[in-house]
């Protein structure tokens, strides 16, 4: 093992200014390594891709054949100060400036040594996935076209789906079987869920802590679908219920002094139909190609409510549907729109029950009532379908789970960490659970009895509540996620026209009005900022900084590899992992390797 | 009596040492005097490890006879299904009801001279954050006999001197856990020692009140249904929030999860006979009850711990899947329909099977029974 130093030099899209003659040398190498595999003991070929170091350092790391953790990745930009460490196993080129060579491996590796292949792997055994690693190793060279940067995040499918567009479109095919293998498997472990609190901050967990480091490059703008978050679909929300806002105020009886023309609710809803099936699109094509990072996303404490996002915005859309395009919705597509958020339910609202990390006195945060909606409208589309079982089981299972988040918000528990410390627009989602419950009960009894009246004026009381701390609502960084806490507002005014319907009198029209202008100039404003930020800043999906956090916080620790010659004054992201310090948890989403629980490792 | 070997091994020996000693004349009376000493020793042994716990098999069998009473009584589901179970033949309820009698009058009476010989045993326990819910469980299994007898119909004088006689220890013990969660020091404030065999004290004020409406004492009945589901809220609220994380309870009493759905499937029936009817609320009731079964089902993982080696613990399976069952029935009647008739039949047939296997393993078991690492027991025994 001795000879086998690999000297792999990991080139980006725009050529680093190491000089071509390594280059060459390296290639020529490393011809020989693919039949070497068997002296690799299967390493955790994680390394290749996973670590991306952060900062801008170009970095050359060479690592012996047994340890096949580090990983180099390295873009350059600036300097091409490198130092080269030596050590017993490893030998490590780095600059000053030092890159974490982030391993988001095993968790107990106290040495380079081989290591078994973590049971989370999802595909290819051993054998084969070494290979793949070598080669992916053994010919730098060829990597030029494409930034290989990101290739920890994209799925194994989606490598091989690029490779066949570059063959269609004449590039050689690189010998990239395993630009796919890379992705996934650096990550068969999810991210505890403190890791998204120590390294996140802010009301929507998106800044980055001044101590943390992430695993993709910062400079850089990172590839469109990286940047799309899943809280895009709270535009979806946003315009949809816009839709159903404009249907309702034509149609109900105490606004139809206002003569509103049914066919606003029509463009809106083309305009909602068509956004929908955008963002899906898009999305879709980011879990193809970019598998890890919608897991990440998934892991994260408030993103992962935005899944329910897309099946509420399908149910706005069947509430909204103007009757010109169809009177009377079948009542299949109901089950069919709530067996996604009944899935997503069992999941999420189980590891609240279960405990373990993800329990709810740590992660509620207001997002969190994008969970609960999902009953309530599906209530209220059941009822308006004429279904009546249905509707009460996703109103009850709501109902119970609504109680226990209310309580949990309001107690503002100081082992919650999630809560913004200052408001911010998501507290306006407070509102959206008691109004569409309001509206969802009165369409199961049939008239808007006193159940709904109560919930009702919980839902009016939260929204004054907020209306007239309006003043605090300042000086935030606008994003995306921001439409999606506007859909509550919208909501309230729907709720009030429909009690309206029931109590005419002056009153409760001027408050119709009132909030449907409010719901509706807040949109208005909202959609032209997102134009401003779209074209003219350029900002509208800025780089996703909490799907790319590190693995592990940085540390340094007392068994690093003898570097020396290295001047770096940050750490270097430890090869090494510790145990982790979570508790032993009774979730599954945790799947840590422990001696007793073994089968947790999946992560599911 | 293989759970008599386990603990009399010790005697063993005394008696073959003694044996050799004593001569022939003597032999017989010794021989009397020694399986008597044993007798006591292994009776002994079962009173230091029968905790209240052991209740859960009283609890599901008694269950699965409050079950079967529902199902052979006349009813006016006219569905198929329901028409078939009720020609089961009233024999085998009758057994079964005898059987469960049995078996909770044995655990009683066990229970009753543990109280009088090691009543320092039962304080701890009463003490003890678990141990002190399964208090609730003989009074329960009780009320569940009383319900399901044949004999005793609920408007007769036996019926209501009985159910004061049941009901009189659970309010007891309700004034004195509930307030200690509201009022005592730190350690026994509820988020502290809140876990999910809490539920067995919301359970028992509901059957309570199942009982008294039976009997048509309807006020009784809102009272103790109120005074159940109100704490039942409180609870809810607080094993959802978790705030102590793994919230103390052994891997191997995982299995009380379950009565996470047992009570509002309790809830449910003690509303629908207090109002008559499976109306609104108990159909809310009774679909929460069976959205966190589902979720519980869906999560295996959670259970791998304690299914490895049999405990007394498994046994709380039983209880809550009937009462799911019942409720089940009981929607099915309302709602007319083959999906909640499917959906009947498919928790019928896992109650029985769920309680025909924890008694198969029992008996195959029965060493395991009263095992010397129970974890409850463990924690009791000095």
């Amino acid at each position: 093992m001795e000879n086998h130093i690999t000297l792999e030099i990991i080139e980006q899209a725009s050529p680093p200014e190491t000089p071509s003659l390594i280059k060459y040398i390296s290639s020529n190498e490393l011809e020989d390594f693919d039949e070497f595999d068997s002296e690799f003991p299967s390493p955790i070929s994680k390394e290749s891709e996973e670590t991306y170091n952060h900062q801008r350092k170009p970095s050359i790391s060479v690592s012996m054949p047994l340890c096949y953790k580090e990983t180099q990745l390295q873009s350059l930009n600036n300097n091409n100060n490198k130092n080269v460490s030596f050590s017993g196993e490893n030998v490590i080129i780095r600059d000053d400036l030092a890159s974490g060579i982030a391993m988001s491996e095993p968790p107990r590796q106290s040495k380079f040594k081989s290591q078994p292949m973590p049971k989370g792997v999802a595909f290819q055994q051993d054998g084969s996935q070494t290979r793949k690693a070598n080669r992916n190793h053994n010919q730098p060279g060829i990597k030029m076209f494409r930034d290989k940067r990101f290739d920890s995040f994209k799925t194994w499918s989606g490598g091989g789906l690029e490779r066949q567009l570059s063959i269609l479109r004449g590039k050689e095919p690189i010998g990239n079987a395993q630009d796919g293998n890379n992705a996934t498997r650096s990550f068969d472990r999810a991210l505890p869920v403190d890791r998204y609190f120590d390294a996140l901050e802010g009301p929507e967990l998106e800044t980055l802590k001044s101590s943390e480091e992430i695993m993709l490059p910062h400079d850089k703008q990172w590839p469109f679908l990286l940047r799309f978050p899943v809280s895009s679909f709270g535009i979806c929300l946003g315009v949809s219920s816009q839709a159903i806002l404009w249907k309702t105020l034509a149609t109900s009886p105490t606004t139809e002094f206002l003569h509103i023309t049914p066919k606003i609710n029509l463009i809106l809803w083309y305009i909602s139909a068509v956004l929908i099936a955008t963002i899906f699109a898009v999305y879709i094509l980011k879990l193809l190609f970019y598998f890890e990072a919608v897991r990440r996303e998934y892991y994260h404490p408030i993103r992962v409510n935005f899944f329910f996002a897309p099946w509420i915005a399908l149910l706005f859309l069947a509430l909204g549907v103007p009757p010109s395009v169809t009177k009377n919705l079948h009542q299949s597509l109901w089950y069919i729109l709530m067996a996604p958020i009944l899935f997503l339910e069992l999941k999420i609202y189980g590891q609240w029950m279960s405990g373990g990390q993800r329990r709810l006195s740590k992660v509620a945060n207001p997002s969190n009532h994008l969970s609960v909606v999902g009953n309530f409208v599906g209530a209220l589309l059941g009822a308006s379908m004429g279904l009546i079982e249905g509707p009460i089981f996703f109103f009850a299972v709501g109902l119970a789970h609504y109680t226990v988040l209310f309580v949990t918000l309001y107690q503002r528990l100081p082992t919650n960490a999630t809560l913004p410390k200052e408001l911010h627009p998501v507290f306006f989602l407070f509102v959206a659970a008691p109004s569409v419950a309001s509206m969802a009960w009165a369409k199961m009894q049939g008239s808007f009895d006193y159940g709904s009246r109560i919930a009702y004026f919980i839902a009016l009381f939260l929204y004054f509540s907020l209306a007239v701390r309006i003043n605090f609502f300042r000086g935030f960084k606008f994003s995306l996620a921001w439409w999606a806490y506007t859909f509550p507002m919208t909501g309230a005014a729907i709720a009030t026209i429909r009690y309206s319907n029931q109590v005419p009198n002056i009153v409760t029209k001027s408050l119709c009005i009132a909030l449907a202008l409010i719901s509706t100039f807040t949109v208005i404003a909202l959609l032209l900022s997102t134009i401003l930020h779209a074209f003219v800043f350029r900002d509208l999906f800025p780089n996703d900084i909490a799907i790319a956090i590190s693995d592990r916080k940085r540390k340094p620790h007392k068994h690093w590899l003898f570097r020396y010659g290295s001047q770096d004054s940050k750490e270097i992201e430890n090869y090494l992992k510790f145990v982790n310090t979570d508790e032993s948890s009774l979730d599954d989403s945790t799947p840590q390797p422990s001696s007793n629980d073994t089968d947790h490792n999946l992560p599911k | 009596m293989k759970i008599n070997m386990e603990c009399s091994q010790s005697n063993i020996e005394l008696v073959i040492i003694e044996k050799n000693i004593t001569n022939h004349n003597n032999q017989k009376s010794t021989s009397l005097m020694f399986t008597k000493r044993s007798l006591i020793r292994s009776i002994t042994c079962i009173l230091k490890k029968l905790h209240a716990g052991y209740f859960r098999i009283s609890l599901s069998f008694g269950g699965q006879a409050l079950l079967w009473k529902t199902l052979i009584d006349p009813t006016n589901d006219t569905s198929k299904s329901r028409h078939v179970l009720s020609m089961l033949p009233s024999s085998v309820f009758i057994v079964l009801w005898s059987m469960s009698l049995f078996i909770l009058a044995l655990l009683s009476l066990l229970y009753l001279l543990r109280c009088l010989f090691f009543f320092k045993m039962v304080k701890e326990e009463f003490l003890h954050h678990v141990g002190v819910n399964y208090l609730f469980a003989p009074w329960i299994s009780w009320f569940l006999l009383l319900q399901s007898a044949p004999f005793i119909a609920p408007k007769t004088i036996t019926y209501l001197i009985l159910w004061w006689v049941f009901t009189v220890p659970v309010v007891v013990l309700d004034v004195k856990i509930y307030g200690q969660w509201f009022t005592k020091g730190k350690r026994s404030f509820l988020t502290t020692v809140a876990n999910p065999t809490s539920h067995l004290s919301v359970i028992g004020n509901l059957i309570g009140a199942q009982a008294a409406a039976e009997m048509g004492w309807k006020e009784s009945a809102v009272c103790l249904f109120s005074l159940g589901m109100v704490h039942y809220l409180v609870l809810f609220v607080t094993l959802y929030q978790r705030l102590s994380g793994g919230d103390r309870l052994p891997a191997l009493l995982r299995p009380v999860f379950f009565l996470f759905f047992a009570a509002p499937g309790v809830a449910s029936l003690a509303w629908e006979s207090i109002v008559g009817d499976f109306d609104t609320l108990s159909k809310m009731l009774f679909f929460l009850s069976l959205f966190l079964f589902m979720s519980l089902v869906c999560r295996p993982a959670l259970f791998k711990r304690s299914m490895r080696r049999f405990n007394v613990a498994w046994w709380a399976y039983s209880f809550p899947v009937t009462v799911l069952a019942m409720a089940s029935t009981n929607y099915a009647q309302q709602v007319k329909g083959t999906v909640s008739h499917i959906l009947m039949l498919i928790l019928l047939a896992l109650s029985v099977l769920v309680s025909f296997s924890l008694t198969l393993f029992t008996l195959l078991n029965s060493k395991m029974l009263l095992p010397d690492n129970d974890p409850i027991a463990s924690i009791l025994i000095v």
